[in-house]
């Protein structure tokens, strides 16, 4: 007796752009079997604000506050390429202070992007707490952020030459006691949900990317370090100062969600101690070199590259040296990648993977869009 | 490998086919002469054991008023090292082979070019509305000479 | 302070009446009735209320602190606005069907209501199959959910009620065997004997290792799953994915909805108080007082599973319920079987 096999179809389903769970606005076309997703194609552009031809049309110092809206959760990061580039494009020396305070903000911002990340993620997976225990941390972090510079997301703060203003008073003490209680929070998270078997079945074999898929791809940052490529540029291609300071670099081999999870919360821990290391050697001195408002750089062209939370951030400037305004600016983050892989990883889960993959890579809208 | 054995390098494998330029500002920027051979230049460099370059970083493309330029940045992860490489286009009809063969992540970043500036890209398995609304005609805005109606520049510093 | 008396008292003043015998148990039902009505639309009030306070506070938050005295107000506010709300009732549902899943699923909420033993003597009618009747009716809900995904007329309220519908048989069943084990030891179906058989507190079920315990837990587990709570909501989170069943209905008709899940809540509480922890029993205080008192502490321990776990995958959800709970289930059956018949720690 032969059976014929039962006729079925595919069909389509929108994971349209207003989601609770994607991450800013991206649509996803789900060509799914029965509950078997086949195909996935994201549709992106919803966030395009054409930020590459703002900055052909603003000058250099101008362009830093353009850079924060590049990647509003690691504002700092933004600023922090943009200004590296031109300053090594014009060849500006910056001031040791300014150097560690720039190390100091830029790893806060990477703890605040992953509180993010931890908040979102666990929203999504439909435990509903943690996302406000982590965002009552990132609330100490915004404190910080908002005595220094005034701002709570996009800061402005990194400028070229050094920083914008000197940390005040209150800074010090509020930093170490956030610092101090830290740690013992970053246990708590990872007692929550470690050894929780529903977020282990939900986490583990699901979205593996091979170490392969992830460097063809161009896939950087936590997501190419839990496929087990222990590349960090903060140690193999150093800026700034991060050759003073040392921390390890979680890598992972199994390349799924969990593993992902794994090295964000090691990298949070990881962050600290490099703040930790930095208050400690932190000179006095100046705050920054003095820059003209309209100065212009010479002529030259160049890629400069920063290990960001959610990969590497790269900006690529030309400047034609007789213009105050840099004349091409293209911006590169990892979340654009990391959506590139996607379709990859989402075939043959089911559609409450989509939501779990989505989150375990960090993806943000404004990186991918521009 | 370090600047200069890196330069050195690949001056000797590929010899004519590449110039070093000058405007390189730290990373060592390379002018491929012949654009038809850029996929030829960018599979060897991927397979070459001492070069190993298996991350492509971003593709660039900029709008001198009289060519285009496509700039590769380029990485390798297990050898630490990064270099550019540009190949010159003709402005009135831009045309370039795809890399999606060496790189699969350049699809995205190629599909970016052709879109924003117009550059058609060779062998792309889709190119289509990526970054800009689905019923946009009014042409490629990253090009210099684009205008529209509500396009304003700042008034001078 | 029992409340039996009270009753008691109405009950013979009707009587006096000289109304017909006939009329008497009507009229003292249809009583019966409306107070269970009111009492139960209280817990619903009171309940939306605490879930939010709950929540709130396990999340390092307040909750709702403006409409009256920490927020006491707050779900007569949202009552106010739902029954304001515009009743959108799409063209092509199949009409009938349509309206009545709310009415079948409020209905089966309610009627477990007549044999739950609120008080010493205080249950409308102790029916001798009492918990078997209570979990027979539950069953009910199950039909209100297909109907509301077939009457929509849309393929993804379809699939999410066919999806709802899946779970709460697939839960039933290690629900049930988790209370047989209990009756094994009792002997007896009617709720009244099964609260009389945990007269001191070393008597309660809970307490009878080792098959009480584990039946304690296999009953929590699968109630959160028939009540469709966090972590097995999936049926309802997936209203952001692809649909849940009651994606097409707004306004009133929704809140009917929300107010069975709350009312079943009280009563898979009541249920798991009257079988597990002892009902009404306990010293010095008023038994009505123990009976509440025990279940808004296993609605407590509902609350606080959904605002801890994450959400569990739909197949993962199936696999535990016939991978897992019913072999344990069946083996506690066996277990409980044995020591009834050797009288081993049976006191």
């Amino acid at each position: 007796m032969t059976t014929k096999k039962l006729h079925t179809e595919e069909f389509t389903v929108n994971m349209g752009p207003h989601h609770p769970s994607t991450h800013g606005v991206c649509r996803f076309k789900l060509t799914m079997d029965g509950e078997v997703i086949v195909k996935a194609e994201p549709v992106i552009g919803y966030l395009h604000r054409a930020l590459e031809k703002i900055c052909e049309n603003r000058t250099y110092p101008q362009c830093i506050p353009v850079m924060d809206r590049f990647e509003y959760c690691t504002s700092m990061s933004c600023n922090m390429v943009f200004a590296l580039a031109v300053e090594k494009l014009a060849k500006i020396e910056v001031p040791e202070r300014a150097e560690y305070l720039r190390v100091i903000m830029l790893e806060l911002n990477r703890i605040a992007s992953h509180l993010i990340w931890y908040g979102t993620t666990c929203l999504d997976l439909g435990a509903l707490t943690p996302f406000l225990y982590a965002f009552r941390e990132r609330e100490d972090i915004l404190d910080l952020f908002e005595m220094t510079c005034g701002q709570r997301l996009t800061y402005n703060y990194i400028r070229i030459g050094g920083v914008s203003r000197d940390i005040p008073e209150p800074f010090l003490p509020k930093l170490r006691k956030f610092l101090d209680e830290f740690d013992a929070r970053v246990d708590d998270y990872e007692a929550l949900l470690n050894g929780n078997p529903i977020f282990i079945t939900r986490n583990k074999e699901i979205g593996v990317m091979s170490k392969e898929l992830a460097l063809a791809y161009g896939v950087s940052g936590p997501a190419l370090r839990a496929s087990g490529v222990r590349h960090d540029l903060r140690r193999d291609d150093p800026y700034s100062i991060y050759d003073r300071f040392k921390f390890n670099i979680p890598v992972y081999h199994g390349g799924d969600c969990f593993d992902r999870y794994m090295v964000r919360m090691q990298e949070m821990r990881e962050s600290a101690k490099i703040v930790r290391q930095a208050l400690d050697q932190l000179p006095e001195g100046e705050i920054s070199t003095r820059v003209s408002p309209a100065f212009k750089a010479k002529e030259g062209e160049l890629y400069s590259r920063i290990e960001n939370s959610r990969g590497e951030m790269g900006v690529y400037i030309k400047a034609d040296g007789k213009e105050k305004k840099p004349y091409r600016v293209k911006m590169r983050g990892g979340s654009f990648n990391q959506l590139m892989v996607m379709p990859e990883l989402v075939i043959g889960h089911k559609i409450a993977d989509v939501v779990a993959i989505m989150a375990s890579l960090d993806i943000i809208m404004p990186e991918v869009d521009r | 490998m370090k600047r200069e054995k890196l330069v050195e390098y690949i001056q000797e494998k590929f010899g004519d086919r590449i110039e070093l330029l000058e405007s390189g500002a730290v990373e060592p920027i390379f002018l491929i002469k012949n654009k038809d051979d850029v996929f030829g230049f960018c599979k060897e460099i991927r397979d070459d054991l001492k070069l190993q370059v298996e991350f492509l970083c971003a593709i660039t493309a900029v709008d001198n008023s009289d060519n285009f330029e496509v700039i590769y940045s380029v990485a390798s992860v297990s050898k630490i090292h990064r270099f550019d490489f540009k190949v010159v286009l003709d402005h009135d009809n831009p045309e370039i082979d795809s890399v999606i063969e060496v790189w699969t992540g350049a699809n995205w970043y190629e599909r970016e070019i052709w879109e924003l500036y117009g550059i058609n890209v060779k062998n792309h398995p889709n190119l289509s509305r990526f970054l800009l609304p689905d019923d946009w005609n009014q042409g490629h805005p990253m090009r210099r000479d684009w205008d529209a109606p509500d396009f304003k520049r700042m008034p001078d510093l | 302070m029992e409340i039996a008396g009270i009753f008691k008292y109405l009950y013979e003043q009707l009587q006096a009446t000289g109304l017909p015998q006939g009329w008497v148990d009507f009229i003292s039902l249809v009583a019966a009735c409306f107070m269970i009505f009111g009492f139960l639309a209280l817990v619903v009030l009171f309940f939306v209320w605490w879930e939010r306070k709950v929540s709130a506070h396990f999340q390092q938050r307040l909750g709702p602190m403006r409409t009256g005295w920490h927020g006491w107000f707050q779900t007569i506010a949202d009552s106010i606005k739902l029954l304001t709300k515009e009743d959108i009732t799409p063209n092509a549902v199949d009409r009938p069907v349509f309206y009545w899943a709310p009415i079948v699923g409020f209905a089966a909420a309610f009627a477990p209501y007549v044999v739950i033993p609120f008080a010493k003597g205080v249950i409308v009618s102790d029916l001798n199959i009492g918990i078997l009747f209570v979990l027979a009716i539950t069953t009910f809900t199950v039909i209100s959910m297909l109907m509301a995904g077939w009457g929509s007329n849309n393929k993804y309220a379809l699939l999410g009620g066919m999806r709802s519908a899946a779970q709460v048989v697939s839960y039933e069943v290690p629900m049930v065997v988790a209370v047989l084990s209990v009756i094994v030891f009792v002997g007896s179906l009617s709720m009244v004997d099964i609260v009389t058989a945990q007269a001191h507190i070393y008597e309660w079920f809970v307490f009878r290792a080792p098959f009480g315990p584990i039946a304690f837990v296999i009953y929590l587990i699968a109630a959160t799953a028939e009540t469709n709570r966090a972590p097995f909501d999936l049926p309802e989170a997936e209203q952001e994915l692809v649909a849940g069943f009651n994606i097409e209905y707004s306004g009133m008709k929704w809140s009917v909805f929300f107010l069975a899940e709350y009312i079943n809540l009280f009563t898979v509480s009541a249920i798991g108080a009257t079988l597990f922890l002892g009902g009404w029993q306990g010293p010095f205080l008023p038994s009505w007082l123990w009976f509440l008192g025990k279940t808004l502490f296993l609605v407590f321990v509902f609350m606080w599973f959904r605002w801890t776990y994450p959400r569990l995958r739909v197949d993962h959800l199936m696999e535990f319920s016939w991978k897992v709970l019913l072999p344990v289930g069946f083996a506690n059956l066996i277990l409980a079987g044995l020591m009834k018949y050797s009288g081993w720690f049976n006191w």
